[in-house]
């Protein structure tokens, strides 16, 4: 064949399929060789495919919320390191490419032999149960990100196809469980070998020129996908607000504002974060490439079925966010929630925004917050150091089109539980009650989903650190259906239960229980 | 003439959705029956082969084995039995919550799919990870479940309680106090003794919600089977036969019972022609099933199957799916883009070109390109439409193709580019080099598709066996009686408990087979891991199981570290009696040459030149009817050749020839080769 033969789109398919299928294959080697449970039983992970550009061209099907934060985190490596033949970069710096601490992101060249320029990169990342910091799991109440854990710009860990050891002693030095870390980045080296070993079979099979070929067309299709969806939706300006409860430290709540200006003539869409109030002390600050994701989000879930997902996506929709905002925060400001709280809740906002734009599409708010539970200590089985972390699942909102679902995670993750089994093999935890959280879900013509009950007993003395919201407000009804139950954290005691507020750390003694019921999702119409 | 009576009759039956296939053995010779399915009592097809093959070749001993899709469609019909999942006190919910992810990202529409039954119920009672006694089960609480139980009107009861594996105690106090209900209990330390509550309690509850229509259809076929004093046997999703009575127990063992039979039918063939590496390469209607199989070894089986988004986790063939097959619906995206699938035009209204359906599929585009001959459709007996094909394709939107025919060869490649997936999945990315094996195709549609896809996979050598669409009947036919044995253990590489846990398994496998009066092969592998990890290989036990743990582990996932210690996860005892497997006589060698071959068949077939259309252009094709090929024969693509069961594609570029076995053997010829 050819290689300066025109592209057809099957061909383009094609190789779309192809690039589809190095970055799942790497997502399932990081899963079957990691060692923390959220790894490889709750896959906590993405990975994913750039071209020479830097322009992301094949994601697995993992985490929304590392959409559109895993390119930031690219051009971030690009941007500080020459990556040449055989290095790997590494990175978890919010404010250089990352997103909050625990997420650490490996980044490597794919090299063409004979070539002096990178053809592509391969990338992934994972949630880390723990990088230091102050609080075992280091998702805690921090107030500052030096407070948050072990921070790292983007750097070499691998050079010339040697590991720089010295790093990695570093790094190791400075968490609480080092030979559990070292094998989660072991499986993240071993992923990205096999990514860019994949890379390079697909060189030799389409040629290096057709690949680019077929990436320009998969960027410039995805652009027109998208447009196609601006073009459809109606002219106008849509305004919105939604809040989280408060950021552990100050109990005020704090607003997000976001207006959405349609232009469906110039195919284009401006959504805008003026309004939205300032960084705050708390952990719950997000970063601009967060607030991005969310967004791409939110517009590829208006995209058809099987849409080619590049980059791109985002071309006809700029998003603006004001320095120093919540949504776009500065240093020193702490971030760990921003990730996972924040990014919900900007979700929440968005979608507010365009339900009257697009009423018959726009379900009503889902759970909101993704109950980030951290537990660390000693294991008294083995004299170790362990750090547990998990999300819970909440309601669905209920849409135009059915009733939300119970015990589903919503928009921006989508990681699996721990299995029972798996984590009272892991952890010194007992198991007390794992089920659907009754009536937790609006009432309405269409029922919101109902939450979870998740209750651990603690087998060991053990720090316990939450992480989570709509415990104030309520994830929201459309249509004048019921809003959804706000969730509730309870301290089980012999004799008296202590109610927890969303965001705080205890100290707890062997015995105790903790019992989370994550919140309902919202109703869709009155019911009638 | 009457004739003779033989000692033993071994008769193979797959029920598919249109054909019921049905092989056995005449003196060595293989014989093909097909009878038009009965999709509202599979056992009136069944028993009539029974009667017709009866006839023809009276026998002593008749034993029918059949490939059954009588709980696959249950599950996929949702007509299952109404279950009671019985569960520990406070994880009611598990099969609800399932692993509490949703399946589609992007869609606020699409959740998980409901779990089987939300007729749950809870004992307290716990069991520790290490299996010591928590909270026994009192009593009073067996006594409230049984009457709680028989109020709910509940057909079929599922046990799965947590750590069941580490002590079954509790689980058969529960059996003991629900046997006076005398309802099929399912328990999941017989079923699945391995870890992850959600995925062995999924399991166990789709065997309980199987098994009350497995039971009945298995009785009514033995009623009927009674008279020729017949023994029937089903075959199982692991590959192997199972004694009807253990498959009434535990039908969730028959979810993939046909294609399983494909599978085996698959290495049957391989290895009697000589073939080591194999892909197969199965396509239907609606689906593609495809697998990657040596023949020197037995057939590599997973754990972690799913069937409609519901979890399977006893030991399935590795067989992928693909979502692509003859009838997969063509569509054009807002931004131009072709696919292929997932949507299917299924059985009804099929493909436009079969006289009902409207839209465009992936057999319509094989029609308009000359590849099926409208003629030679099932042997001739249902002409195609060409006019309905090409008016379907016309009324998709293709102007960035330069004719019609363009759209049609763009539609086939993206089906193939899924099908592609399906086959790398289970090659390149498990390591091995697709270029190294052979594809082998079948199924009604694989032949069609076989040489375009070994080319984009860089196979050399495809084969298409005799009659491709009876190909599970005679894996059916040839496959062992097999089944596993195993338990979640968590031990350290040098436990004194594994010389516990091996015989005692063994003795398990000794017993159940004893029941099948048969005496099996015992293998012993476990599953290892690196201690910490939550994945598995698995390995034949032998003493360098582990150095051989960590070799594997660097070819499989690009790194080990021998300094790190190893877990050994689960045990298995693996045990097989071998169904004997005639000699197959070689057919009688044909012509060597092939021009005047080609000539009288060609008259043969269509007495006039076929044309089709391949690589942007059209051109004359030979067209040959394979029923009149004889070993020795050589053909040159392009070329099309019908039979009965499937039609093949031979492009340009490529040749066939026949085998001995008559399979037709397809390769690059030596210019394309450069």
């Amino acid at each position: 064949m050819t290689t300066n033969r025109q592209l057809d789109p099957a061909e383009i398919a094609v190789i779309g399929h192809a690039l589809h299928s190095v970055a799942v294959e790497m997502g399932a080697a990081l899963r079957r060789t990691s060692f923390s449970p959220n790894i490889k039983e709750r896959r906590d992970y993405s990975s994913a495919i750039f071209s020479a550009e830097g322009y992301l061209i094949a994601m697995g099907d993992d985490m929304p919320v590392h959409l559109g934060s895993m390119p930031m985190s690219v051009a971030a490596a690009l941007a500080d390191l020459r990556l040449m033949p055989g290095d790997v970069a590494l990175l978890n710096d919010p404010y250089r490419g990352g997103t909050h601490l625990p997420d650490i992101t490996m980044v490597a060249p794919v090299f063409i032999p004979g070539r002096r320029r990178a053809a592509f990169y391969v990338a992934n990342r994972a949630h880390h149960a723990d990088v230091g910091g102050m609080y075992p799991g280091s998702m805690g109440p921090c107030r500052e990100i030096a407070q948050e854990g072990i921070r790292i710009p983007p750097v070499k860990l691998m050079n010339s196809g040697k590991m720089d050891t010295q790093l990695l002693a570093t790094i190791l030095a400075n968490v609480r469980t080092p030979r559990e870390r070292e094998g989660d980045l072991t499986a993240q080296l071993g992923a990205c070998r096999i990514g860019a070993t994949r890379m390079l079979e697909l060189v030799d099979r389409f040629t290096h020129p057709r690949l680019v070929a077929a990436v320009a067309a998969m960027l410039s299709g995805s652009e027109r996908l998208m447009q196609n969806v601006l073009a459809s939706l109606p002219a106008g300006e849509w305004s919105a607000e939604d809040f989280l409860d408060d950021d552990g430290v100050i109990p005020d709540p704090i607003a997000i504002r976001v207006k959405i200006a349609t232009d469906p003539k110039r195919r284009r869409a401006t959504v805008d974060f003026a309004g939205t109030d300032p960084q705050v002390p708390g952990s719950i600050n997000a970063v601009y490439a967060i607030t991005w994701s969310a967004v791409f989000y939110v517009f590829r879930c208006l995209l058809p079925a099987e849409a080619i997902a590049t980059a791109a996506l985002m071309r006809p929709v700029n998003v603006l966010a004001p320095e120093g905002s919540i949504v776009n925060a500065r240093p020193p400001a702490a971030v760990a929630g921003g990730n996972v709280e924040t990014s919900q809740r900007i979700v929440d906002t968005l979608m507010r925004a365009l339900a009257p734009a697009i009423p018959d599409r726009i379900p009503a708010a889902s759970s909101g917050t993704m109950n980030n539970l951290t537990i660390g200590g000693i294991d008294p089985r083995s004299g170790q150091p362990f750090t547990y972390y998990e999300t819970i699942a909440g309601g669905l909102g209920a849409s135009p089109q059915s009733a939300g679902a119970s015990g589903h995670h919503a928009h921006m993750t989508n990681s699996l539980n721990t299995p029972v089994e798996a984590l009272e093999y892991a952890y010194p935890f007992r198991m007390i009650r794992y089920g659907i959280r009754p009536n937790s879900g609006g009432a309405g013509k269409h029922r919101g989903g109902d939450g979870l009950i998740r209750e651990i007993e603690l087998l060991g003395d053990a720090q316990v650190t939450l992480l989570a919201d709509r415990r104030a407000t309520s994830p929201w009804g459309l249509n004048g259906g019921a809003p959804g139950e706000k969730g509730k954290t309870l301290i089980v005691r012999s004799g008296e239960d202590e109610n927890l507020p969303g965001k705080c750390t205890r100290e707890l003694k062997r015995g105790t229980r903790i019992r989370i019921e994550s919140p309902g999702g919202g109703a869709w119409k009155t019911k009638s | 003439m009457l004739a003779p009576v033989i000692p033993h009759l071994s008769i193979a039956i797959d029920t598919g959705g249109t054909f019921t296939d049905c092989v056995y053995r005449n003196r060595g010779r293989i014989e093909v029956l097909k009878l038009p399915s009965t999709p509202d009592d599979p056992s009136r097809a069944i028993l009539e082969a029974v009667r017709r093959v009866c006839e023809l070749v009276p026998a002593r001993r008749v034993e029918v084995r059949h490939g059954t899709t009588v709980a696959t469609n249950a599950l996929l019909e949702r007509k299952g039995a109404r279950v009671a999942f019985v569960t520990t006190a406070g994880f009611e919910d598990t099969l609800a919550i399932a692993r509490q992810a949703r399946p589609n990202l992007y869609d606020w529409n699409q959740h998980r799919p409901a779990p089987i039954t939300s007729l749950t119920f809870g004992v307290p009672e716990r069991i520790a990870p290490d299996g010591s006694v928590l909270l026994a089960p009192s009593k009073s609480a067996l006594a409230n479940l049984r009457g709680a139980i028989n109020d709910s009107e509940a057909e079929s009861i599922a046990v799965s309680l947590l750590f069941s594996f580490a002590n079954s105690a509790h689980e058969q106090a529960v059996a003991e106090a629900l046997a006076s209900l005398r309802l099929p209990i399912s328990l999941s330390h017989q079923i699945l003794p391995e870890f992850r509550e959600y995925e062995r309690g999924s399991t166990v509850a789709l065997n309980a919600y199987l098994a009350p229509r497995m039971q009945s259809y298995i009785r009514a076929l033995e009623r009927g089977l009674e008279k020729r004093s017949a023994a029937l046997s089903i075959m199982q999703s692991s590959g192997g036969i199972l004694s009807a009575a253990s498959a009434a127990r535990e039908p969730v063992r028959t979810i993939l019972s046909g294609p399983a039979g494909g599978v085996i039918g698959a290495l049957s063939v391989a290895r009697i022609a000589g073939i080591d590496r194999i892909l197969t390469f199965d396509m239907g209607g609606t689906s593609t099933d495809v697998a990657l199989l040596d023949a020197n070894r037995e057939p590599p089986t997973t754990s972690e199957g799913q069937v409609e988004g519901l979890p399977v986790s006893i030991p399935m063939l590795d067989i992928h799916t693909a979502g692509a097959g003859g009838g997969s619906l063509a569509w054009m995206d807002s931004a131009g883009a072709l696919h292929a699938g997932p949507q299917s035009a299924g059985a009804d209204p099929g493909p436009a070109c079969y006289g009902r359906g409207e839209r465009a599929t992936v057999t319509d585009a094989n029609l308009v390109l000359g590849r099926l001959h409208p003629d030679y459709f099932l042997g001739g007996a249902m002409r195609l439409d060409e006019a309905r094909a090409h008016k379907a394709l016309s009324a998709i939107p293709h102007r960035s193709f330069a004719s019609l025919e363009h759209f049609a060869e763009g539609i086939i490649r993206v089906a193939n580019a899924r099908m592609e997936s399906a086959l790398r999945r289970v090659s390149v990315e498990r390591g091995f080099d697709p270029r190294t094996f052979t594809l082998l195709a079948f199924g009604g549609a694989g032949p069609l598709h076989a040489c375009a896809l070994a080319e984009s996979l860089g196979i050399r050598r495809v084969l298409i066996p005799a009659a491709p669409g009876a190909l599970s009947a005679l894996g059916i036919l040839d496959a062992d009686l097999r089944r596993e044995f195993s338990r979640t253990v968590m031990l350290a590489p040098a436990s004194p408990q594994i010389s516990e846990v091996f015989p005692a398994l063994e003795a398990e496998a000794r017993a159940a087979f004893a029941s099948e009066s048969a005496r099996p092969i015992l293998k012993r592998s476990a599953d290892l891991r690196y201690h910490g990890q939550g994945y598995e290989l698995r390995i034949d036990w032998s003493a360098d199981a582990f150095s051989r743990f960590h070799k594997l582990h660097e070819q499989t996932y690009g790194y080990s570290d021998a300094a790190r210690s190893v877990e050994i996860v689960t045990l298995r005892v693996q045990a097989i009696a071998r169904s004997p497997k005639p000699h197959v006589p070689q057919a009688k060698k044909g012509s060597e040459s092939c021009a005047p071959f080609i000539a009288q068949s060609h008259r043969a077939m269509s007495g006039n030149t076929h044309r089709i259309f391949e690589n942007g252009r059209w051109r004359k094709a030979a067209l040959y009817d394979r029923a009149q090929l004889a070993p020795g024969n050589r053909l040159t693509g392009p070329a099309v050749i019908a039979e009965l069961s499937a039609t093949t594609y031979l492009p340009t570029g490529w040749e066939a020839s026949i085998d001995a076995q008559s399979n037709l053997i397809l390769t690059p010829n030596a210019r394309s080769r450069q």
